[in-house]
Formats: structure tokens, C-alpha cells, sequence
């Protein structure tokens, strides 16, 4: 409860202080001018021959940039703190998320061994409860590696091993393995190669990016799936665009999905399990690579295009 | 009487993992428990509204409709019907949440088989006990209020309202034993079945609702004291 209402509070608070700040200067100002008057009228009653120059401005003048000042930081201060805020937010939703994803495959397996415990279960079923469980502990082991890496990479702990590949080449192989991995039909993936280039790449990283990227469009697409990667050269920079015709990213949740903890919820398919991390995680990966990373969707039910941006490599790498 | 339930008994088991659906489902049968399974809230809904249940197993993070939001909804048609929200969620928040919308009990993820098996047979019990103990007199009177077991419905002066299945067993448990300082301990035992170790916070959770209802000032309850360290005490003139 106390969180909900911490933005509007600040809010308050922050407006308030702008209000008191204002007072102040008006304040300020009244009384500085209503003093002159009365030393201008009283000097020239009482002793006519001092000559009162003009006031002295520097004090009100400083006085009105210090105020400035002050104000200003205590929008800086508050902008942080928004941003902070908006963090913990997501934090407690990754928490939330995390805790689900972690207890539902947990109490399924225990389910199941307790079953298997406790009752005369026929064989065939016994099977099908295995390979359930089986699905259950992939499912907890991706999910811990996913958590283990994001803090690795955070922490810039995991050892980069950059090596020169040939763009479309690398990229065409990355690209099987995953749809191997994915189990993804043979006619899901297209691959065109318009020019190639050396780009230095780690290749586990890249491999991260591109299972990340085809996870997300298995996720977020409801027909058949069909996903394309183009890649071409400028002067000095590779660009990867990989397109699928799932549902789509709305324009306000574009400035998101690379935010962290950031997840979609989309009424057309409700049911989808995550962390918010996928995306964040690629694009920390491609800004490793000293690469950029951009979304483009023309809204709902229209298909996502992400582009990759990687420097070309001019001179072969030494080492 | 346990085995007569088994037979009957269907329940609505609403869950969107499919792993643990399908096990709770063969475990569930295996018992003698009919089971028809809603893997969304949407779902769930429809199902409820179409078919005739005993009991709802009811997960709360449900695509498209949550656990809260399928129970608000079950409430309004059926105030009877015992709900068991299954969670993964441990906030004190999400359970009293959950109690206050008409679940009647939690259980939280991880679970084991056995707790989850006990409190459902626990619950339909109550449920037959219920039916039988009402049938002779149905309506209850306490001060201006006035409880018509039969078909949950609660009134005060002109407001008149559905009182939830849990709640209804819980008043006439202490009606049945008014003038006798009841312990949480022997509530959650002989009312909701449960291991009274485990939370004998829904036991105030409820309280406070029935409070609610017909104390002039919750603050102050007439009716349904509080005695420090021991339990609650029901005091009422018969007014039957």
C-alpha cells in the first residue's frame, strides 16, 4: 500500500517544497523593497545629505540564484528518485514473477514424487509422470541460469572471448543450432544474406542473443511462426534485422521491452511465462560488443523487427 | 459418510500450469473425486456457470482472469460453494486478500499431496455437516440481524447480503457452543480442518468479517468476544 501512493506522495512533497521556495522569494522580495522605501523616506527626513545610492543587488541577485540553484537540484533529486521508484516496482513484479516460475515447476515435481510415493501408479503412468518431472527440472534449470548470468554479466564476471567471424556465416549458424534447439519446423526460418563482413564477436554471448530473440517470438506469436534474418553491410557497420509475425509491440511498450525486469502483457495470449530479464540481457550483450540494438513494429498483430547494429571489423585482430 | 462424499463429489480445479493439473487431477480421481479442469480464469468462469460443482481448487495467477477475480465472481452465484485457493504467493497481503473475497482456504505452493488431499475432504465434510445441522432451523436471530442458514442470506434492518459458506459454518459452530470460550486451536480444527499449527490467522480473518456484519461496533463486539490468550466467546440470547 505504502508503495503505491510513494509517487504521489513525493509528488506532494516536491510540489510543496516548490511552493515554499516561491514563498520565500516573494517574501524576500516584499521585504527587501518595502525596507528600501522606508530607508530612502527616513534617510531623507534624518539626514538628507547621505546619499543613498542605488541598493546593492548583489545579495537579492545571488540570493535569486542560489534559489534557482536549489530548485533545480531538487529536481534532479527528483527525477531520481521517480526513477528509482520505478525500479523497485519492477523489482517487486521480477520478484513476484520469479517466486511463480520457480514454485510451480517445484510443486509439480514434488506432486509427482509424492504420487509416485504414496500410490500403486500403472506403468504408463509412471512414465508420463517422469517426463513431466523431467520437463519441470529444464524448466527450473533455465530459469537459474538465467538469473546466474544476468548477475554474471552485470557484474561483467563472465570471460568474453571475442573472435572475428564472417557476418552471414556466423550468423546462418547460430541460427541452425537454435532452431535445432527450439525444434523449430524446417521452413519456420528464413535466412538472407545481402553482404557479409567481418564482425568480432563472443560467440556463447551472440548465441544468448539470438535464443533470446527466437524464445521471445515462439512466446509472443499466436499462428505460424515464421521468422526472417537479414543481414547487410555499410561502410562501417553490420546490420541484423530479425523479423517475425507474431503480435506485435505497441508503440509506448517499444521504449520499454529493453528496460529491466520490463515484461509485455498481451490479452491474446495471457498465458506467457518470463522474467523480464530476456531482452535486457540482449541488449547488455550488443552494447558489450559495442553494437546498438532497436525494435520496430507497427503495432499489434503486424509482426516485430529487431535490428542489430555491429562496428565492421577493418584490420584482422591480433590475439 | 467420507466415501459417499468421494463419490459425488466434483470439483472445478483451476490451474494453467499443465503439469501440475494433470497430477492433481490423476491424484484427485484416484481419490473418487470427479474432476473437471479450467486452465484459465475466463475458463474457470464459464465452466462454474455451466456446470454444478461441490468444491473450487483455484490457482490466483491465472491468465486473463486472476484467482481473485474467478472467486468474486463464484461468490456472487454460489456463496456456498467451498473455495481452496491454491498459491504460490506467501504475502500475508495475497492470503488475506484471498480470504476476504470468499476463498474459504489456502494452500500455498509447494504443497504436500496429503495437506492438500485432507483439507479437501475436510472441506466437504464440513459442507454435509452443514447441511444436515441446518436442517431443522434454518434461521438464526441476533439482536436486530437476522441468518437464514439455508440460503446464506444475512440481514440487518434493510442491507441484506450473502454470507460466505465458511463463514456460515463458523457462526454456527459458536451458536452450537454459545456461552463456551471456543480456542482458534479447536476453529480451525473443527472448522476449516486444518493443523492448527499452521494459521490461526484466518480464524480472526474471519471473526472480524462476521464482527463486521452484525456488531454495532467491531470495535466493541456484544456478541463475539475476544478473551485474551484463550479464544473468542459467543454470547447471545436464543432468539431462534
Amino acid at each position: 500500500m505504502r508503495k503505491r501512493y510513494s509517487l504521489a506522495y513525493n509528488l506532494a512533497i516536491f510540489i510543496l517544497a516548490q511552493i515554499v521556495w516561491l514563498a520565500l522569494l516573494g517574501l524576500w522580495i516584499y521585504w527587501y523593497v518595502s525596507n528600501y522605501l522606508i530607508f530612502e523616506q527616513v534617510g531623507e527626513k534624518v539626514s538628507p545629505q547621505i546619499v543613498i545610492d542605488t541598493p546593492d543587488v548583489f545579495p537579492f541577485v545571488g540570493g535569486i540564484v542560489l534559489l534557482v540553484g536549489l530548485s533545480f537540484s531538487m529536481v534532479l533529486i527528483f527525477r531520481n528518485l521517480n526513477v528509482q521508484i520505478r525500479l523497485t516496482r519492477l523489482y517487486d513484479n521480477f520478484i513476484a514473477n520469479i517466486t511463480h516460475e520457480l514454485k510451480s515447476p517445484l510443486s509439480s515435481i514434488q506432486l509427482y514424487l509424492e504420487t509416485l510415493n504414496t500410490r500403486n501408479v500403472p506403468a504408463e503412468k509412471q512414465k508420463e509422470f517422469i517426463s513431466q518431472m523431467i520437463k519441470d527440472t529444464a524448466r527450473l534449470q533455465k530459469l537459474i541460469s538465467t538469473i546466474l548470468e544476468i548477475s554474471a554479466l552485470e557484474s561483467r564476471k563472465n570471460k568474453v572471448n571475442f573472435e572475428v567471424y564472417d557476418s552471414c556465416e556466423i550468423l546462418n549458424r547460430l541460427l541452425k543450432e537454435s532452431a535445432e534447439q527450439f525444434r523449430l519446423k524446417e521452413n519456420t526460418i528464413g535466412f538472407k544474406c545481402l553482404s557479409s563482413a567481418k564482425i568480432s564477436i563472443d560467440i556463447n554471448a551472440f548465441k544468448m542473443v539470438i535464443d533470446n530473440l527466437i524464445d521471445n517470438s515462439i512466446k509472443y506469436s499466436t499462428g505460424e511462426l515464421k521468422i526472417n534474418l537479414i543481414v547487410k553491410t555499410s561502410i562501417n557497420k553490420v546490420e541484423i534485422h530479425f523479423s517475425d509475425n507474431g503480435v506485435g509491440i505497441s508503440p509506448e511498450e517499444q521504449k520499454n521491452i529493453f528496460h529491466k525486469f520490463y515484461r509485455i502483457y498481451d490479452e491474446d495470449i495471457p498465458n506467457v511465462k518470463g522474467t523480464g530479464l530476456g531482452l535486457y540481457w540482449v541488449k547488455e550483450i550488443i552494447k558489450n560488443h559495442r553494437g546498438k540494438i532497436s525494435v520496430k513494429s507497427e503495432g499489434k498483430g503486424k509482426g516485430t523487427t529487431f535490428i542489430i547494429e555491429l562496428p565492421v571489423v577493418k584490420k584482422p585482430i591480433k590475439g | 459418510m467420507v466415501d459417499e462424499n468421494r463419490l459425488s463429489a466434483k470439483i472445478l480445479l483451476v490451474e494453467d500450469e499443465e503439469s501440475l493439473a494433470s497430477g492433481l487431477e490423476f491424484n484427485l480421481s484416484e481419490e473418487g473425486f470427479k474432476v473437471d479442469w479450467a486452465k484459465d480464469g475466463r475458463q474457470a468462469v464459464d465452466k462454474f456457470n455451466k456446470g454444478e460443482y461441490d468444491l473450487i481448487i483455484l490457482d490466483i495467477m491465472l491468465p486473463y482472469q486472476n484467482g481473485f477475480e474467478v472467486a468474486k465472481q463464484v461468490r456472487k452465484k454460489d456463496p456456498q460453494i467451498p473455495i481452496l485457493m491454491l498459491t504460490a504467493k506467501t504475502s500475508v497481503d495475497d492470503k488475506v486478500k484471498g480470504l476476504e473475497l470468499g476463498a474459504d482456504d489456502y494452500i500455498t505452493k509447494p504443497f504436500h499431496l496429503q495437506e492438500l488431499l485432507l483439507r479437501v475432504k475436510g472441506m466437504l465434510r464440513r459442507k454435509n455437516w452443514y447441511i444436515k445441522s441446518i436442517k431443522q432451523n434454518p434461521v438464526y436471530k441476533i439482536g436486530d440481524c437476522e441468518i437464514n442458514f439455508d440460503n446464506l442470506k444475512f440481514r440487518k434492518g434493510k442491507v441484506e447480503f450473502n454470507l460466505t459458506h465458511f463463514e456460515a459454518i463458523l457462526l454456527k459452530y459458536l451458536i452450537e457452543n454459545k456461552g463456551r470460550v471456543i480456542s482458534r486451536k479447536e476453529l480451525l480444527e473443527n472448522v476449516w480442518n486444518m493443523n492448527p499449527e499452521v494459521e490461526t490467522r484466518t480464524v480472526d480473518i474471519f471473526i472480524s468479517r462476521l464482527r463486521k456484519y452484525f456488531e454495532d461496533d467491531p470495535a466493541n463486539p456484544v456478541y463475539i468476544k475476544s478473551i485474551r490468550s484463550s479464544g473468542y466467546i459467543f454470547e447471545a440470547d436464543d432468539n431462534i
